[in-house]
């Protein structure tokens, strides 16, 4: 689904990514783990091109391809953008549309879907999250947990084939943060979905729980890929960050 | 004490600061106010930039006479009676010698001398035009259907006075303006159909200039004369008995042939020499309000002058703000994610336009851009001035508008576009429908603040024919000067009428953004 050939990042003098290599099947649950400043968000921002970067590449299904080296063809983008949703450490909800509006904003923007269609599509989305009554909110006017549920709604309203979380609950309290891995927790269950999930987060007893494979960062490179569980073993190769 | 030495000393005390006075004044330069941009032949620089004309030569022949030195003091012309109302010290002047025209409502606050000039009217056309004013009558003759000719005028003049009579006023297409000069250049260029001068200028412009010609006889002639303060008597004496001699002595007729506009208008100088001072009654008004039976002021017509001026004031803002709001929008945009190609451009642009002075925008592309246009390119440009107006006052202010708005979308946090191109909206379509409209709310404060002061900008506008609210105060000013503090206190009313709403709209909207919730992060 998601496959990521030793991508090279610099950023000015500093080599942020050395030749990272990963790949998330369709419906599985990544995380990505590793030491602060390890580049797990940069890998995330380079899958779905919001990064350039200098060599390797990133393949999204059979079809889409992004090469580093030189600028990502227009058209290409877009559409793994469509194809690959992402949910942000600070949520990044539009302030000035209301809560539907902001879900409605990828199918009608993005996707050039009808209004009415596109509006009972945010709907059954924002039901999904929790949020069935807060159509006609603004964004400000939501907790910080909240917000982050109305941005997974407003990632899942495109259809992804894969979504990526970048710190998803970082800016949230414990009691918040909660409330969005559940939410999470409960997309990954879904055995209907099929969307592939790569998550970057610091809280590791959520990671554990979701996580079918963990990929462990360091050096710039992806040093480690295997089962949660074994990751996370006394002395397994995420066991330090704990 | 002796009282003799008492009553000596008080003489001294009293009068011997009046001589001293008396001594200084003697002293002291003869200062004569003119408007040397009024131009030739009256006064102007000649090519080694030495002022010369006419007047300069009147005036260092009148301080010669006076004993005194001659001290040229420049204004702006329809200002320059009030100069006269400054105390005579180092700012005032002593005597307006311009090319004034005696004029009744002038006479009663400041007194005329006896004339040193008898001028008449000239009409004046350019040389090769397809459909020619074949003579005055012939001024109130559409161009086309509903088309009326454009008359170029000085503001304040008498001919000014002539053409808003009731002969010609609604039938022709009246355009003022302060400088003789650029009227003349306008006829040269065709863009007016003609203008209407006093004789010396007319006789002196058709010789020098390119291409033009009188359209028909002069006519209703009148007199210059120099202006002085109301209780300066014995100066206006000195200066009457000046004229008499320069005119008897072959003086006048010698500096008028030197310049060309010696005729036999002028033998009847001697005449009016020796005839009762001024030729008509003045009222006596500043004695006391025995102003009755006169005419009387027509309010009406005033108010309905100043507000027919407001609307074009009105009009001018609010054609041209929405224009500046766009293209400052594009410029603003182009900045902020164009690449760098689009970015130094687009930054000379805000830069230039903002560094510049409006006047000398709206002045180049009005007078300058369109000659340019015809002389290199032999493209004729639109010659309506409201359209320079418009544009002009758009420009400059898109200029201003860019930079609000680049600093509202520096304001927005790179979050947004991210989640934007995120959900694969494409970059314009982020900019569209996420970035700009964040972007216009932070700045509706500063953007709404720019259209009230170019609100007050559209005055500027006067300087390309434009007759808006401060021009047309100026020009009833002109001729109601007892009015000058009414008419000062309508206008700036009427300014404040138009921009306070806009100032409570902004409130208003600033309020509701704000309890709109601010924007994230």
């Amino acid at each position: 689904m998601i496959r990521v050939t030793n991508i090279v990042k610099d950023h000015g003098p500093v080599r942020i990514l050395n030749g990272a290599s990963l790949e998330v099947a369709k419906g599985q649950v990544a995380a990505l783990v590793g030491p602060s400043g390890s580049g797990k968000s940069t890998l995330l921002r380079c899958i779905n091109g919001l990064e350039p970067f200098q060599e390797g590449s990133v393949e999204v299904g059979d079809a889409l391809k992004l090469v580093g080296g030189a600028p990502h063809p227009r058209a290409t983008l877009l559409q793994l953008r469509r194809t690959v949703g992402m949910v942000f450490q600070q949520f990044n909800l539009f302030p000035h549309m209301t809560v539907l509006k902001n879900v409605m904003a990828g199918p009608v923007y993005a996707l050039g879907a009808p209004r009415d269609e596109a509006e009972t599509h945010a709907k059954k989305w924002l039901d999904r999250v929790g949020l069935g009554e807060k159509h006609d909110a603004k964004p400000a006017q939501l907790s910080g947990g909240q917000q982050q549920r109305v941005a997974i709604a407003r990632a899942l309203a495109v259809n992804p084939s894969a979504i990526l979380f970048d710190e998803p609950t970082s800016a949230l309290d414990p009691k918040m943060s909660a409330e969005v891995m559940r939410v999470i927790d409960d997309l990954a269950d879904d055995q209907q979905l099929q969307v592939a999930m790569v998550i970057v987060s610091h809280d590791l007893a959520a990671v554990k729980r979701i996580a079918d494979v963990v990929h462990v960062l360091g050096g710039g490179k992806v040093a480690y890929s295997g089962p949660a569980q074994e990751a996370f073993a006394p002395g397994g190769p995420a066991a330090a960050l704990e | 004490m002796n009282p003799r030495w008492l009553l000596a000393a008080l003489a001294l005390l009293v009068g011997a600061p009046a001589h001293a006075q008396d001594k200084k004044d003697e002293k002291r330069p003869l200062r004569w106010g003119t408007d040397p941009t009024g131009g030739a032949p009256y006064v102007y620089k000649d090519k080694d930039g030495n002022f010369v004309g006419f007047e300069v030569e009147l005036a260092e022949y009148f301080a010669k006479e006076l004993k005194r030195e001659s001290k040229m003091v420049s204004g702006d012309w329809d200002k320059l009676p009030e100069l006269l109302g400054k105390p005579a010290g180092d700012d005032g002047i002593d005597i307006v010698l311009n090319g004034y025209e005696l004029r009744e409502d002038l006479e009663k606050k400041y007194p005329s001398t006896r004339p040193y000039y008898v001028y008449k009217l000239a009409l004046i056309i350019h040389k090769d035009s397809a459909d020619p004013i074949t003579g005055w009558s012939d001024l109130n003759r559409e161009k086309q259907k509903g088309v009326k000719r454009s008359v170029g005028v000085l503001g304040g003049s008498v001919a000014h006075e002539y053409l808003k009579g009731d002969d010609f006023g609604d039938k022709i297409d009246l355009k003022i303006n302060p400088d003789v000069a650029t009227v003349i250049g306008l006829v040269e260029q065709k863009r007016l159909d003609a203008t209407v001068q006093d004789t010396p200028a007319a006789l002196y412009y058709i010789k020098t200039g390119k291409d033009l010609k009188l359209a028909d006889e002069p006519r209703k002639s009148g007199f210059y004369v120099i202006l002085t303060r109301q209780n300066d008597n014995e100066l206006r004496d000195q200066l009457n008995a000046a004229i008499k001699k320069g005119i008897k002595d072959g003086t006048f007729k010698a500096i008028y042939e030197k310049y060309g506009l010696w005729n036999e208008d002028q033998e009847r100088l001697l005449y009016w020499t020796e005839q009762p001072w001024p030729p008509f009654a003045v009222k006596a008004e500043e004695t006391g309000g025995d102003g009755s039976g006169q005419k009387s002021v027509n309010w009406n017509r005033l108010l309905n002058d100043l507000l027919k001026a407001a609307g074009m004031t009105v009009l001018l803002a609010v054609a041209s703000f929405p224009l500046a709001m766009m293209v400052g929008m594009l410029v603003a945009l182009g900045r902020v994610y164009g690449p760098w190609l689009v970015r130094f451009p687009l930054g000379v642009y805000v830069e230039v336009l903002r560094g510049t002075p409006l006047l000398l925008q709206l002045y180049c592309m009005f007078y300058i851009v369109p000659m340019l246009a015809a002389n290199h390119l032999g493209v004729t440009l639109p010659n309506n001035p409201l359209w320079y107006g418009i544009l002009g006052l758009a420009i400059n202010y898109s200029a201003y508008e860019a930079e609000n708005y680049r600093a509202g979308l520096l304001a927005i946090p790179r979050g947004q576009m991210e989640a934007a191109l995120a959900l694969g909206m494409n970059p314009l379509t982020a900019l569209r429908v996420v970035i700009v409209p964040q972007a216009a709310r932070i700045v509706i404060p500063p953007v709404t603040n720019d259209f009230i002061a170019l609100f007050k900008d559209t005055s500027v506008c006067s300087v390309i024919l434009i007759t808006e609210l401060t021009r047309k105060y100026n020009e009833l000013y002109n001729f109601n000067r007892d009015l000058v503090v009414q008419l000062a206190f309508i206008t700036a009313g009427l300014y404040l009428v138009m921009s306070y709403p806009l100032a409570i709209a902004a409130r208003v909207m600033e309020k509701r953004l704000a309890t709109a919730g601010g924007a994230q992060r």
